[in-house]
């Protein structure tokens, strides 16, 4: 995270002094745009450029499900299983996903293309079934409108950090 | 200052107070889990909801008083919160109280009985968690019993300063978990958050499954264990519950050590070292009067002391810095005119003992250093080279810098291999068998109760001093 301290620095700049603790999440939220997760030694440096202690980070990780201590593939793909998603087929998204991509939920493909997750709430339940994309949601999924949406990532180009923004 | 009413009774509170700060000002308990007195408001638990009058319910640890407030702290409406609060807090937690330590002096048990009283209206299977999570030598954790009200996360934050603990996941999944590759152990007053932990999911490995809390009671007394003098609570088991047939030596044990609340020294807390107290007091005693080595009655040994005394021409006493006010004024009194007298460290800051920290804990490793020196003076512990006879009270002797030909005298409690070498050796009782007081680096005097009877061999050394004057003085 060391090349993210400049810009941060400036994000550290409009706080009024002895806040920098509030600085934890945004800077763990550009360190997984940067890199697609977040490592032993970015925490290792936000902890010395903060002085802040090391357990302060780690439970702000381990509360925001949305911050990855593991890499993920190009696209990762999350499907609402929260109530509305479910009453609208979110699991049979799910397992038609599973199949057509070969992998269980939790799994990334062996080529690296794909990791496929569910995940709570997006607080998009008027679009439901919804699956996030990286950064994106895909609203009032069908099994054909998922078939479609595989043979556009298939022939997108990946984005320049996994999971991130295209 | 705003004026307040609390459950009708029209009290003054100070500006700045939250209404649980001014109620227990004046003597009013509004029970509470996460709120401590020396801690940050945290407002976690709930279970201190009071109702505002006209507003209705708020919680007490938060709520800042104004002119006019009046809370009710235990109204229908409150009571009828508190009662699904503890359902709540007890959701997830497994009632074990019959297996549990904080048993019989836990909060979450006083309140559930005070407030609830009533099985779970639940019908959903209890969560299970981590069950015996290691914090280090010292401490593991009950992650089911846990009730997340985070004062020891906060302890170690903003008292002892280790920011070892924090709260990891969220929801009904939080646990309360150390920093990757730390440790309690790295805490020297780790041992504190057990005490906070209004329910039993801190537990002392040393207290663990020892004893049942109503089997004990708790003496006051003093750590001993550095020049802060720390006041204790020694628990030790209650005399109408001797143990009558198997491990009555737990009779006169320790069976733990807890801080005893104290503004002028040391606040509500303790360091780890005051809890192991049985390590430095129940070491392998010294129970047996002897003459060169050989047993002897305590008679025969204060007579070849007297003897050996009047003889001297240039005695030279080393005073202990662990014996009471009381014991150094009688030495003072009775020997002080026999001796040059000197200032002896008994105990040294051991290899990795932290010294001056800043909180409690202090470099010099004796209790009553202060007034030893105010009676006998600044001077060096060191032996002149004409010293004929030393008078040895207490540990911490060198013999090795004693003059050829010079005899010792020893006075001691515990089991050391110049007890045996010395002329005459005469045990004396130790901090938990005698009451006195000690005076702190700060000039604070604190007293001592004693807690178990003294063996029989062994004598105070209040007592035995003025036995030791010659007869007629020394020539």
């Amino acid at each position: 995270m060391k090349h993210l301290i400049p810009e941060l620095e400036a994000l550290k700049r409009r706080l009024p002094p002895h806040q920098d603790g509030v600085l934890v999440l945004p800077a763990l939220r550009r360190i997984q745009e940067d890199r697609g997760f977040i490592a032993d030694e970015d925490i290792d440096g936000l902890v010395e450029w903060l002085g802040i202690p090391r357990i302060q980070v780690e439970e702000v990780l381990s509360f925001y499900s949305m911050l990855r201590r593991a890499p993920v593939g190009a696209w990762h793909l999350q499907v609402c299983h929260n109530v509305s998603c479910s009453m609208h087929g979110a699991e049979r998204l799910l397992a038609h996903l599973e199949e057509r991509l070969g992998i269980a939920c939790g799994e990334t493909t062996a080529d690296g293309r794909f990791t496929l997750s569910t995940v709570e709430c997006l607080g998009a339940c008027g679009g439901a079934p919804v699956v996030r994309v990286n950064e994106a949601y895909r609203e009032a999924l069908s099994v054909e409108a998922v078939d479609a949406l595989l043979e556009e990532l298939a022939g997108a180009a990946p984005p320049d950090t996994p999971g991130g923004w295209v | 200052m705003p004026g307040i009413v609390i459950d009708g009774q029209a009290l003054e509170a100070a500006d700045g107070q939250t209404v649980m700060e001014a109620a227990r000002a004046h003597g009013i308990t509004i029970p509470a889990l996460c709120w401590h007195p020396a801690l940050s408001v945290d407002g976690s638990c709930r279970v201190c909801m009071v109702e505002v009058e006209g507003r209705g319910l708020a919680i007490a640890c938060n709520l800042p008083v104004r002119e006019g407030l009046a809370v009710l702290t235990d109204s229908e409406a409150v009571r009828a919160q508190r009662k699904l609060t503890l359902q709540f807090l007890t959701l997830n937690h497994p009632v074990d109280c019959g297996i549990c330590d904080k048993a019989g002096e836990c909060l979450l048990q006083d309140y559930h009985y005070a407030y609830n009283a009533t099985p779970s209206v639940s019908n959903e299977p209890k969560l299970h968690a981590t069950k015996h999570y290691s914090l280090g030598e010292r401490i593991v954790l009950d992650n089911e019993r846990c009730i997340l009200c985070s004062r020891c996360v906060r302890f170690t934050r903003e008292v002892s300063g280790s920011h070892v603990l924090g709260i990891e996941q969220r929801g009904d999944t939080s646990l309360i978990r150390p920093a990757a590759g730390r440790s309690l152990d790295e805490d020297p007053y780790s041992d504190n958050v057990i005490d906070l932990c209004p329910v039993g999911a801190l537990l002392s490995r040393r207290f663990l499954h020892q004893s049942r809390v109503w089997y004990l009671t708790a003496t006051p007394s003093i750590c001993p264990g550095c020049a802060r003098g720390c006041t204790v609570d020694v628990w030790h088991r209650r005399p109408d519950w001797q143990l009558q047939a198997v491990a009555t030596h737990r009779n006169h044990a320790i069976a733990r050590v807890t801080p005893r609340e104290n503004p002028a020294v040391n606040g509500p807390w303790i360091c780890n070292k005051g809890r192991d107290l049985a390590d430095l007091l129940e070491r392998l005693r010294a129970l047996q009067p002897m003459v060169a080595g050989v047993p002897a009655t305590l008679e025969e040994a204060m007579a070849a002391a007297r003897e050996a005394i009047a003889a001297a021409r240039h005695p030279l006493a080393l005073v202990s810095t662990w014996g009471s006010n009381e014991e150094l004024e009688a030495f003072k009194e009775h020997l002080g005119p026999l001796f040059t007298c000197r200032v002896k460290a008994d105990h040294q800051r051991g290899p990795g003992e932290p010294g001056d920290d800043g909180l409690l804990i202090r470099a010099d490793k004796n209790p009553n250093t202060s007034r030893a020196r105010a009676l006998f003076g600044e001077a060096p512990a060191d032996t002149p080279g004409d010293t004929d006879l030393v008078l040895v009270w207490g540990e911490g002797f060198d013999g090795s810098t004693l003059p050829a030909g010079a005899t010792t005298i020893l006075l001691g409690s515990f089991e050391a291999p110049e007890n045996v070498t010395a002329a005459v050796f005469i045990p004396l009782s130790i901090l938990t068998e005698r009451a006195g007081h000690y005076t702190n680096f700060e000039g604070v005097v604190s007293g001592f109760a004693p807690c178990f009877p003294a063996p029989a061999t062994v004598t105070h050394a209040e007592e035995l001093f003025p036995r030791l004057v010659p007869e007629g003085g020394r020539p």
